[in-house]
């Protein structure tokens, strides 16, 4: 991996309320160019609401957002799709839409809503739907897929939005182990072959740190911690803020983290 | 085995059924009632208004067809084809299958508008000529009133609009039931007449009052459907994909608004065809708003002539409710395909 150096996303003193409770703090983070940035945090720690202040979704209450050297907040809906993606949490799947066309929904950025796709954006659909293993599916109903093709065919949308930013908010929650790894090595796959940068939240501490090239670590609003995974799972604030007590192992040279029960006082890893 | 959207050999076949029966519910609508015409005299009557051989109809019978049937049946098409598209487009832009064309209040504003016309006028037997005028007037205020309470906001959702929908609709109704309290029995009685929905003023008058409205409101509907098709992924996740949800939104809702407030003060309340036919047609073609839109515009003109047929036919010379009749048949054929289309999926 090697990612560019100049930041493509740029976060300054970025603060999200909802009436008078503040859910993020005054975030300030820069993320380089076709690299992996992995937030992390408790439930409730505003993984979500940051995720959206990042995409335009949500507006900020203070503080800017810039992708590619844009802000945000100024841009129009058509504009900002083309800057960048977003795979929600719990994506919507209209019944009787076929696979294809969903991922022709990432399209209409460029094609606008009055327009039919062009030959251009049937290319690029097609191109997205064989990288994300969906070929064989174009024809069938979106609805019928299995867990594991469903998020891929969600990232593919996301992939046809042609952006240099994609963010994820949970993409393998309600995954098996083996569809979870699937889907996060297809998305390392853009990362490292296609200079795509990847902001997303995980759940998975071991998950966060296997494919990820920096944790952001995020309690109540607010940075707690920031940096290269191994340093970041290592770090003290980390079982602090999920308020349990957690070890991290090394296999083969891997960093696996683990839950510790309470009363459990073996030692090693 | 995994199931596939609807075939294009399906859309084909439906989109033909659907202008044939179309065809036959013009033809129906001008052939049909208390002085029968035949068909091919119909024919040759219309060919010799073009210069093309001779009628072998009375001048009656021409003036039966032309001045009575015809415009009846324009307005049947006009008044058919905009409440289903309404109907289709709120189903779409609210993601809601019980949206109706009257949701936002255009029922309730056109009731208050046409009962403010009809009680003023005490002793006339007639209902006043400037009724249609004070319900489109209604219904567009209470559209407005709407709109203004529940969808200005940049952050206001389709529910908020919903129910600031039900909230105007609440507040007109009971204003129109006030007065009609206060009013005499007969102005209640014609009133009531006139919220049931009838073609039976139709002239070649009225259909000119509503062809401006319904082709702009139904051209923008159709133009609409790709956009709502977006929208079947939520709001939040249209707007990701760069659809400006509001302006989408706010297009649509006025332009099915203006469109049904146009109708329905010239042809009163008629239930039904904006909720059903639109359900008919998702289920024969799929969920695609660029099917279901264009072809709610053939299904829902073709089902209104057929219903108003029945309507002033069945029980000659006086005529049914149009409501009614769109309910008697709407209701078993949304049933029939709704069965015939469970019996195979599963």
């Amino acid at each position: 991996m090697s990612p560019t150096t100049a930041p493509i996303v740029q976060l300054n003193r970025v603060s999200v309320r909802v009436g008078s409770t503040t859910l993020i703090h005054e975030v300030t983070a820069d993320v380089a160019g076709g690299s992996w940035c992995t937030i992390i945090g408790p439930n409730g720690a505003g993984k979500t609401s940051l995720v959206g202040a990042i995409t335009g979704l949500r507006r900020a209450a203070s503080g800017t957002v810039r992708i590619d050297g844009r802000d945000v907040a100024t841009l129009r809906e058509r504009e900002r799709a083309r800057l960048v993606a977003y795979v929600p949490q719990h994506p919507e799947l209209p019944a009787g839409m076929a696979v294809e066309e969903y991922v022709m929904l990432g399209r209409v950025a460029f094609h606008g809503v009055l327009r039919a796709p062009s030959s251009h954006d049937r290319d690029v659909v097609d191109d997205v739907l064989a990288r994300m293993e969906l070929t064989d599916f174009r024809g069938r109903d979106g609805a019928s897929l299995s867990g594991g093709e469903r998020q891929r065919m969600v990232l593919a949308r996301a992939l046809a939005q042609s952006t240099k930013v994609v963010v994820l908010d949970e993409p393998i929650t309600g995954l098996d182990v083996r569809h979870q790894m699937d889907v996060l090595e297809l998305l390392s796959k853009e990362v490292v072959e296609c200079g795509l940068t990847v902001i997303a939240t995980l759940h998975d501490l071991t998950l966060a740190g296997l494919f990820t090239d920096r944790l952001i670590l995020l309690h109540q609003g607010r940075v707690v911690d920031d940096g290269p995974a191994s340093d970041v799972l290592r770090s003290p604030e980390l079982a602090r803020c999920y308020g349990t007590t957690l070890r991290v192992v090394d296999v083969d040279g891997r960093d696996v983290v683990v839950a510790i029960r309470a009363g459990d006082t073996t030692t090693g890893g | 085995m995994w199931s596939s959207p609807p075939s294009a050999r399906r859309l084909v076949v439906v989109t033909g059924v659907t202008i044939a029966a179309l065809v036959a519910a013009m033809v129906g609508g001008l052939v049909i009632g208390p002085t029968p015409i035949s068909t091919w005299r119909l024919v040759g009557d219309a060919a010799s208004h073009l210069g093309l051989g001779h009628s072998t109809l009375s001048a009656l019978q021409s003036t039966i067809v032309w001045q009575l049937r015809a415009p009846r049946m324009v307005l049947g098409l006009l008044a058919g084809a905009m409440l289903a598209v309404a109907g289709a487009t709120y189903q779409g832009v609210f993601r809601n299958p019980l949206a109706d064309p009257y949701l936002l209040g255009v029922a309730a504003g056109a009731g208050l508008g046409a009962t403010l016309a009809i009680v003023h006028v005490a002793d006339v037997a007639a209902v006043p000529n400037w009724t249609p005028l004070l319900a489109f007037a209604g219904a567009l205020l209470a559209v407005s009133a709407t709109w203004v309470i529940g969808g200005r906001r940049l952050r206001s959702t389709s529910a908020t609009l919903v129910l600031a929908g039900v909230a105007v609709s609440a507040l007109f109704t009971s204003a129109q039931t006030f007065l009609q309290q206060q009013s005499s029995t007969q102005s209640i009685a014609r009133v009531y007449i006139w919220l049931l929905g009838s073609l039976a003023t139709a002239s070649w008058h009225s259909v000119l009052l509503v062809v401006p409205y319904v082709a702009v409101c139904v051209t923008v509907c159709v133009m609409a459907a790709r956009a709502l098709d977006i929208m079947s992924v939520g709001e939040e996740e249209a707007r990701s994909l760069g659809v400006s949800v509001r302006t989408v939104r706010l297009v649509v809702i006025a332009a099915s608004s203006l469109g049904t407030a146009a109708i329905v003060s010239v042809v009163g309340l008629i239930g039904f065809v904006g909720i059903i036919v639109p359900h008919i047609v998702r289920l024969l073609v799929g969920t695609s708003y660029r099917r279901i839109v264009p072809l709610s515009v053939l299904a829902g003109a073709a089902l209104l002539v057929l219903c108003d047929t029945v309507a002033r036919t069945v029980m000659a010379p006086s005529e049914l409710p149009l409501g009614v009749v769109t309910a008697i048949i709407g209701a078993p054929v949304f049933v029939v395909v709704l069965s015939v289309r469970r019996t195979r999926t599963s």
